[in-house]
């Protein structure tokens, strides 16, 4: 499946743009604030129906504008189909699938994407939350059960919240109150971790090999969940656990009024020979996990469904040496999916790697040009 | 921009609607005022009419002419079964699959902290009541299937343990995260069919 033309009507700093693309290789490039990075925005938004930069979607209005529309067609094997995606407050995103009328749950899973931008180093720098989103955005597109159980359960944490908030610190508190939201957040919360656990598995086993290939087999990349609920790693035996935890910590709960264990609390570690790369991690090993993670990724992606993923790349190899940007580029040239780069440096113009299995592009002041 | 008052107090009136922002409410006033005069008395009349002649059961709290409702009075309803539904449109959902042949009990609503809902505002005590009063032997829960209906499900089954009474909750081909009001006669039927001991 690739993305093989894209019409963009007052989205970001474009007020009207028409582009086809090549099914393998399409090349940005620009100085910057030219709009980029709002074009990868564009299709990204196009294939999944939200942004990867902002959950508000007023922010993807051009200025001044009180609409957006993205207009797309999509080649798969022999069969091509159009997407539309209108926005125009305070009216609610709109999703039309050859003309047709979509929820944003039924189409949220349709097409595997995968951005790699600077913004993916904090993943190895930065505190549990990122890693958290990483682990809920991405894992969640791979599968709509985890999709939903993750949104009913942070539902139930926040009722649950609620009534915690409202009764903390009270001596005569009815815990029965508690009780169905406890169920809720078990229930739910229990499969969001199995869910975590195990993408975070099948992520570890494609992220190591790239690993071990960057760094010439000299080193070995584990990833490891923390979780804020102890169990003994098997799954059958989580709720009880989960339960248990959380009767026994009622009363501290009611204290501090808010819930104080469960998924939306825990965290991964990136971890090389051992060693946490977050803390012990040199600058060039942090930037080698991260590659090796997202390449790892797009294999997730392509191995979930029949499709290759769409990659997206945004000005990605300012931060790499010529070694990292030779493997990328490499892996690049051999997939089979779409790829969409961004990059400021104009010597890609003669990249010789690319030649004939792409198209470049021209990015000034929101107009875009074919070379 | 000013409207003159009767048309802009006409406005507020519909944007107390569920559902109705100030531009939906503009345009079904203009429509209104459009209209025949003897149009807007009848309209007004069907108004005054159905808040005057309509009232919540008693027992069941289901919207009714007469109070007890039908469902109540009717010695041919199985008088032992009864379901839990959150909203009196829901009983009228149940009627139309032509499935249910039981007594009804309308909560009005679901728990909900964040809405300010707790077990106080739901009609509890007298779902307890009548439980007792007419020894049931079995209680549908047909809650919504969402994460508040779910709990209030919960919340209920654990409720009437003490009375021994048989507690299941309707099976879910239902739309995920889904009202009842909008699942199909056959999967509200299948549903009811499949319910499942709690
Ligand atoms: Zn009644």
């Amino acid at each position: 499946m690739f993305l093989a033309a894209l019409k963009l009507i007052n989205f970001r700093n474009y007020d009207r743009q028409e582009l086809t693309f090549h099914p393998r290789l399409n090349i940005f490039t620009g100085l910057n604030a030219q709009g980029k990075t709002n074009l990868l925005e564009a299709v990204y938004c196009l294939a999944v129906s939200r942004s990867f930069r902002t959950n508000q979607e007023s922010e993807l209005l051009r200025f001044g504008s009180d609409f957006f529309y993205l207009e797309g067609n999509f080649q798969k094997k022999k069969e091509c189909y159009q997407v539309g995606i209108g926005y125009r407050p305070p009216r609610r995103l709109q999703i039309k699938l050859n003309g047709k009328t979509l929820k944003r749950a039924e189409y949220l899973h349709r097409h595997p994407v995968v951005v790699f931008s600077p913004d993916d180093l904090l993943l190895v720098k930065e505190g549990p939350s990122i890693r958290r989103r990483f682990l809920d955005t991405e894992g969640s597109r791979l599968k709509p059960l985890y999709y939903r159980r993750l949104r009913d359960y942070y539902r139930a944490l926040q009722q649950r919240n609620r009534i915690l908030k409202e009764y903390r610190g009270s001596r005569s508190f009815d815990y029965s109150l508690l009780e169905p939201w406890d169920q809720a957040l078990v229930k739910f919360g229990s499969t969001v971790m199995e869910e975590r656990i195990k993408f975070l598995g099948a992520l570890e086993s494609r992220a190591r090999s790239h690993f071990a290939t960057l760094t010439a087999e000299s080193e070995s990349l584990s990833l490891r969940y923390l979780p804020t609920i102890k169990f003994n790693g098997d799954f059958e035996l989580l709720e009880s656990a989960f339960r248990e935890q959380l009767t026994a910590g009622h009363s501290a709960e009611l204290r501090r009024g808010t819930t104080l264990i469960g998924p939306h609390l825990d965290d991964f570690a990136v971890m090389i020979n051992g060693c946490d790369v977050r803390k012990y991690g040199s600058q060039g090993q942090q930037r080698t996990v991260v590659l090796a993670l997202k390449m790892g990724e797009v294999d997730l992606f392509n191995s979930a469904g029949d499709e290759q993923a769409i990659l997206l790349l945004d000005d990605i190899f300012s931060e790499f040496d010529e070694e990292r940007s030779n493997h990328l580029l490499q892996f690049l040239s051999c997939r089979e999916g779409q790829s969409f780069l961004t990059t400021a440096s104009p010597s890609w113009k003669h990249s010789q790697n690319c030649s004939g299995q792409s198209k470049i592009y021209t990015v000034y002041r929101g107009k875009i040009k074919i070379d | 921009m000013s409207f003159p008052e009767p048309l802009q107090k006409l406005i507020d009136e519909f944007c107390r609607f569920p559902g109705i922002g100030p531009k939906t409410a503009q345009r079904l006033s203009f429509f209104l005022l459009s209209r025949p005069r003897e149009e807007a008395v009848s309209l007004a009349k069907a108004v005054i009419e159905a808040k005057d002649k309509l009232r919540f059961c008693s027992q069941c709290g289901c919207l009714t002419e007469k109070d007890p409702c039908r469902y109540c009075s009717d010695p041919r309803r199985e008088q032992k079964l009864f379901c839990v539904v959150q909203e009196p449109r829901d009983v009228l959902r149940l009627e139309q699959t032509g499935h249910y042949r039981g007594l009804y009990h309308v909560l009005h609503g679901a728990l909900s902290p964040l809405d300010g809902l707790g077990p106080e505002e739901l009609r509890l005590p007298q779902l307890l009541e009548r439980l007792s009063q007419k020894e049931a032997g079995e209680l549908i829960l047909a809650t919504n299937p969402n994460v508040e209906g779910d709990a209030t499900a919960a919340y209920i089954a654990r409720l009437v343990k003490p009375l021994n009474v048989k507690v299941t909750r309707i099976a879910f081909g239902l739309p995920v995260g889904g009202d009842l009001e909008y699942a199909d006669d056959l999967t509200l039927s299948r549903a009811l069919e499949g319910r499942r001991e709690m």
